[in-house]
């Protein structure tokens, strides 16, 4: 067992020197640590011994920020009070107690190993938790209650938020967490309020209660909170938080709208009469820009009209079919004695 | 990334205790300077709580031209409290030949004023000041307030600490409420007037932040009141909006996270103050902000004030204990001046939250 | 053989010139029957038949399509024909040494007369050259628009400064004791200002829908300016009337029904739009040429089949003194002082002024300044007013922001901007720029026919709205071209155009930081132009 001071005579240790110490002290075989620190970063985090075999133990007093930060598996750390921001960060096997708080951003990233704290956790906690299939799946428990944004962009691993003391909470996850999560699962126990649409609450089944039956008294024992395991243990009060398959939302169609919802008839209704039929372009009838005329007088019989309609629209008696015709003016254009004329078909929209 | 804090306590307090509270915060250290406002004042300011002090730094022709501008208006000395300098070779701290703190008597022409003349009066004495310095580089004036003293310096705190001698209690200086940071906005230049915390009228704020609005708020404020002016740290905005909503409009400071960080109207629309929030919104729309801040604050009556931004982006704590509250950016701070405290009564304010601290030392939660 | 002559229009003189390869062609006709200005038709042309000189001349007749050439029926370069065929046998060719714009003057003793926008854009346009150029990298972080809320709204009507507000203060509650000028919080696009005649029934219908659409089923609470052709009495009497704002111009076509209608009214409209000027014809009314004054549209407008030529000022309005008296009084009081009325003005070297005094306006009844720079299109307009007069909006919605802010009264008068915006194809990008100079919203016309299908450009293609003639239907009053326009595709291009954008301008917000709209934040933008730098106070970069 190696006690660190970091406080002395008014002097502090920096994190580099405790750090450094720290190494120094693993290095030649030492494996426990009791250290009163004064705010230093990532203690107990990136320590680890040559021997892989050889597991690492860390109590702490006031450590800073990212306890256990990039923690390996073997190493196992407790602190005895309330801890600043990012403990656990990129978690890859560490045990970590927090018996106090931690604050904003614990668990991020973390992919591996458990990570129990004994009271609340801050904003964006649990963020982009993952798992890798090939190691531990990550456990982040927590006894009260996180706050908001928590879960955001989670991939993996398992999160379990206890409720517990958070009478007079609106949710126990604060507001708007799990934006953009992806994977992993949630257990939660009391109020959720204003989470985000990519996932959805559902009930426990067998498997997750054993889970949870299991899990908890270790949780437990290890935050030295044992007597809460009854309270904590009543299924019923418990959820569940996954994403759902983002299924894309359908859209009410704008013909729909206009025939369900927009003023019936149309707005110019009292105008003109519109029944919204698309005409192609080069289309036949009134779709065209302009429409032949024969003039009985001038015909000599010829034919060639007839002949070259590319449309067929024009019969031996010179009639033109319209829903054939689309008014392209060969007829008038062929005519020897110009018996077919071009009409501009100028025809507004009208009652 | 800067660490701030703010003490209300219900024993006269010695600046040590901020430089304890910071110590273990030192990722926000980079030897930028360390800087604090003590408001409701003990020691040997304990009795003169009505008199304005100066709070000044700078040359020996600095201080001589402050000092003329104010014996001109009629002010005069009452009390006077100079630092013990302990200037110890390899300190990293760049100071000043200078340091005021003096309380003054108002001149006789103030002697029947009404409140409002007095304050206007130490307001333009404060500018004239300010811009006499200003003229020849020859010092900086923080506050001339009464019950209220600041000092800044640029340096490492701990030796800043060192210098002024401000490791070692005693009795001499000592205040209720203490506001400190230990670093400054280091964006732009190192200098005295952008470090935190900015002091007015006996408002104080420090935030630990970006305001990514700042140059809308700048423009607004500028023509808003007379005594916004500097804008050496995008955080000033933060204290000329307090000062503006609190003291010019007298709206209640539950308002200020409504003014800083609206909320969205589709939340507005729900409810029931849903027209007065609309018109807020609107019309002080260049008073709002954007990016990560938390934000400290103290109002003339030294109530202290905790906001954050509406995304919650940096950190903050409170805890308590019988005699006193602590705000702060870590919560190693809080563990080291009260270990013993009950853990599950600390707060973390929410993104939405105002907390108060009254007088008495209850603590009041507003959700916006 | 009819004899040539040079004093005569020619094919040569034309701007477009019908490539046509009889090789490819099957005479099916589709070209000339989709031309809708007659600029093409089937022709049978003499050809020789033989290249033996020492025979008589022996002759064939060949069936072509032939551009026709004539003032009325030229080619415009619309494309039609090129998009009818089934082979690629035809399509018009831009022609270098056009005369057309000459030889038309010279001939009719009229200016020339044309839709769409400036067609000289000698300039370039000054909000391409500028970027958004401070990132967020560091310790204010980008934002992230999945995980991060964004709000992208602007208020409309008159904003009182927070002094004038009134309140009283009850405990720790604001108490709202005063009346106050209405405002509202809509989205800060706004579609902008085409009446009903300058574009189609389809058309305008479809704008409508679209949005309503937005409003009801995306959330996005967007706004469309009537433009002053007479509105419908269906659409006066339905709630849909909350997302209007209605426009009343020179001409004050169609009042008498909107009028007449208050008391069936059962919504207030969004807001009064008056409209001074517009960009793309400053200093000029609004004009409809005979040919697209349709039945209904004589109807709505209460006018027979003529030219109609709105005067370029509003009869009675020859001072802002007089203007804030009689239109916005009127308007304000027409709606019981419930409605926010704004005014339109073409940019001008004078927009300061009038912005200076609608700020100082004591009766607070001046609910947006809406300004309409030199690039804005047009259906109808002097082709010498389109191309050289009016002013660039960008340094105009700088100096009235900076002159608001030079008085400390920056957002009381909200401003919008319009003119050209997505001309180069970011919408986004320009709405978002000229937010960070200053404006509270965009309004766009112009480009909402593009989006409908416009087949028209910048550079002379097409510009025939005022014709009636339009090919893609949206600016014409004819059935046979109207009815070309899919109303149900038009409003869902619409949607989602504004989706696209919407997503896009919070791409632009989430780099600077900002999760509601930067306005007058021009630290956020850079430019590589010293000039422009200097101009609009902003950084210069290089």
């Amino acid at each position: 067992m190696e006690r660190i001071e970091t406080l002395n005579n008014g002097n502090r240790m920096s994190t580099q020197e405790l750090l450094q110490l720290i190494q120094s002290k693993i290095d030649a075989g030492c494996t426990e640590f009791e250290i009163n620190a004064c705010g230093q970063h990532n203690i107990g985090g990136s320590s680890w011994a040559k021997d892989r075999n050889k597991d690492l133990k860390f109590l702490l007093r006031n450590p800073g920020q990212r306890v256990g930060a990039m923690g390996m598996k073997g190493t196992s750390i407790l602190v005895e009070g309330s801890v600043p921001a990012d403990t656990g960060w990129l978690n890859s096997g560490a045990e970590i107690i927090v018996k106090g708080d931690s604050g904003d951003t614990t668990a991020h990233c973390a992919a591996s190993g458990e990570i129990y704290i004994g009271g609340r956790v801050g904003t964006r906690s649990g963020a982009l938790m993952k798992h890798d299939p090939k190691f531990k799946i990550p456990e982040f428990w927590v006894l009260k209650n996180t706050g908001s944004f928590s879960f955001e962009f989670m991939g993996g691993g398992i999160a379990i938020v206890c409720g517990y003391d958070c009478d007079g909470l609106k949710s126990v996850l604060g507001e708007r967490s799990c934006g953009g999560m992806v994977g992993g699962t949630i257990y939660v126990r009391g109020k959720v309020e204003n989470i985000a649409t990519c996932v959805e609450i559902s009930t426990l089944d067998a498997n997750d209660i054993e889970f949870l039956r299991s899990g908890m008294k270790r949780f437990l024992e290890k935050i030295g909170r044992a007597e809460l395991y009854n309270e904590l243990t009543n299924f019923k009060e418990w959820h569940k938080i996954q994403t759902v398959a983002a299924a894309k939302k359908e859209r009410m169609s704008i013909a729909e709208f206009r025939e369900k919802e927009w003023i019936a008839g149309g707005i110019f209704g009292d105008f003109i009469t519109d029944d919204y039929a698309v005409y192609e372009l080069a289309g036949t009838g009134d779709a065209r820009c302009r429409f032949p005329e024969w003039n009985k007088e001038l015909c000599i019989g010829c034919d060639i009209c007839v002949k070259n309609c590319p449309q067929k629209a024009i019969s031996e008696n010179y009639v033109v079919d319209d829903e054939k015709c689309i008014g392209c003016g060969i007829c008038s254009a062929l005519c020897p004695r110009q018996a077919w004329k071009m009409v501009e078909n100028n025809k507004e929209i009208t009652k | 990334m800067c660490r701030i804090g703010a003490i209300k306590s219900k024993k006269y307090l010695h600046p040590s205790i901020a430089l304890k509270l910071m110590r273990s915060q030192q990722k926000g250290h980079d030897d930028s300077g360390f800087a604090f406002v003590m408001q409701d004042l003990g020691g040997i300011f304990e009795h003169h709580k009505d008199l304005p002090i100066l709070s000044m730094a700078g040359t020996v022709e600095g201080a001589r031209k402050a000092e003329d501008i104010l014996m001109d208006l009629g002010f005069k000395r009452v009390l006077q409290w100079t630092p013990h300098i302990t200037n110890k070779k390899g300190l990293k701290i760049d100071p000043l030949p200078n340091y005021v703190f003096e309380a003054l008597q108002y001149p006789k022409s103030h002697k029947y004023a009404t409140q409002e003349e007095k304050e206007e009066l130490l307001l333009d004495t404060a500018l004239k000041i300010r811009k006499a310095l200003e003229e020849d580089n020859s010092g900086y004036i923080y506050a001339f307030w009464p019950d209220t003293l600041v000092l800044k310096e640029i340096g490492s705190p701990k030796d800043i600490g060192t210098y002024f001698n401000l490791w070692e209690e005693n009795s001499e200086l000592c205040s209720k409420v203490i506001t400190a940071q230990c670093r400054q906005n280091t964006n732009y230049d190192i200098v005295r007037y952008a470090a935190h915390p900015f002091f007015l009228e006996g408002y104080t704020v420090l935030a630990n932040g970006e305001n990514t609005f700042y140059e809308k708020n700048k423009y607004y404020q500028m023509k808003l009141n007379r005594a916004y002016r500097g804008f050496e740290s995008d955080s000033q905005c933060f204290l000329y909006t307090l000062h503006y909503l609190h003291k010019v409009l007298k709206w209640p400071i539950q308002y200020y996270k409504h003014v800083i960080t609206p909320l969205s109207i589709e939340n507005i629309e729900k409810r029931a103050d849903k027209d007065v929030l609309l018109r807020i919104k609107a019309s002080l729309s260049h008073l709002e902000i954007n990016g990560p801040n938390t934000i400290l604050g103290v109002t003339p009556d030294y109530d202290l004030m905790c906001v954050c931004d509406s995304k919650k982006l940096r950190p903050v704590v409170i805890g308590q204990n019988e005699d006193m509250v602590v705000m702060t950016s870590e919560v190693t701070g809080i563990n080291e001046l009260m270990p013993e405290r009950d853990l599950s009564k600390d707060i973390y304010p929410a993104e939405n939250e105002t907390i108060i601290v009254k007088n008495d030392l209850t603590v009041e939660r507003w959700q916006q | 053989m009819a004899a040539v002559k040079v004093n005569e229009l020619h094919k040569e003189d034309l701007p477009w010139i019908i490539e046509y390869d009889e090789s490819k062609c099957i005479q099916c006709g589709k070209c000339t029957a989709v031309c809708s200005f007659g600029a093409i038709s089937p022709c049978v042309e003499m050809r020789k038949k033989s290249g033996n000189i020492n025979e008589k001349n022996q002759y064939e007749k060949v069936l072509v399509v032939k551009q026709n050439v004539g003032f009325e029926n030229h080619c415009v370069g619309c494309g039609m024909c090129a998009n009818v065929c089934p082979n690629g046998a035809i399509k018009a060719v831009r022609n270098l040494d056009d005369r057309y714009a000459i030889r038309y003057r010279a001939e009719k003793g009229e200016s020339l007369k044309r839709g769409g926008r400036s067609n000289l854009n000698t300039e370039g346009r000054t909000l391409d050259k500028i970027k958004i150029g401070r990132i967020s990298q560091m310790t204010d972080p980008s934002l992230d628009p999945v995980r991060h809320t964004f709000e992208i709204r602007a208020p409309f009507g008159r904003v009182l400064s927070a002094d004038k507000l009134g309140f009283d203060v009850s405990g720790n509650q604001i108490i709202q004791t005063k009346s106050l000028p209405p405002n509202r919080w809509i989205y800060p696009i706004i579609f902008g200002d085409m009446s009903i005649g300058a574009i189609s029934s389809r058309m305008w219908e479809a704008i409508a829908i679209a949005t309503a659409y937005l409003n009801e089923k995306m959330g996005i609470p967007i706004r469309m300016g009537t433009g002053e052709g007479g509105i419908p009495v269906n659409l006066l009497k339905s709630r849909y009337l909350k997302y209007m704002i209605l426009q009343i111009a020179s001409g004050h076509f169609g009042w008498n029904r909107i009028i007449e209608t208050m008391p069936e009214m059962v919504e207030d409209p969004a807001g009064i739009l008056i409209k001074i000027g517009q960009g793309a014809k400053p200093g000029d009314g609004g004009l409809l040429m005979a040919n697209k004054v349709s039945q209904y549209v004589q109807e709505i407008r209460g006018v027979p089949k003529a030219d109609l030529m709105s005067p370029p000022t509003h009869q009675g309005l020859y001072s802002i003194e007089e203007s804030v008296q009689k239109m916005f009084l009127s308007m304000n009081a027409a709606f019981n002082f419930r409605v926010p009325v704004a005014i339109k003005v073409a940019a001008s070297v004078t927009s300061v002024s009038v912005y200076n005094n609608l700020l100082r306006d004591p009766y607070n009844i001046v609910g947006g300044f809406f300004i309409d720079g030199f690039a804005g299109g047009t259906g109808a307009a002097h082709e010498i007013s389109l191309n050289h007069t009016g002013h660039p909006i960008t340094s105009k919605v700088r100096d009235c922001y900076l002159a608001a802010v030079h008085q400390g009264r920056q957002g009381e008068i909200p401003l919008f901007a319009g003119g050209g915006l997505g001309q180069t194809g970011s919408f986004a990008a320009d709405a978002f720029k000229l937010i960070c100079l200053g404006a509270n919203g965009v309004f766009t016309g112009r480009l909402l026919l593009q989006i409908a299908g416009c087949c028209g450009n910048d550079t002379e293609k097409c510009n025939a709205c005022s014709t009636g003639n339009c090919p893609a239907g949206l600016t014409s009053q004819k059935a046979c071209l109207t009815k070309r326009l899919d109303i149900d595709k038009v409003a869902e291009n619409l949607v989602n155009f504004i989706v696209a954008t919407d997503m896009e301008l919070k791409k632009l917000m989430g780099p600077v930081g900002c999760s509601t709209l930067p306005v007058g934040r021009s630290d956020a933008l850079i430019t590589v132009d010293r000039h422009i730098a200097q101009r609009l106070d902003i950084q210069y970069s290089i």
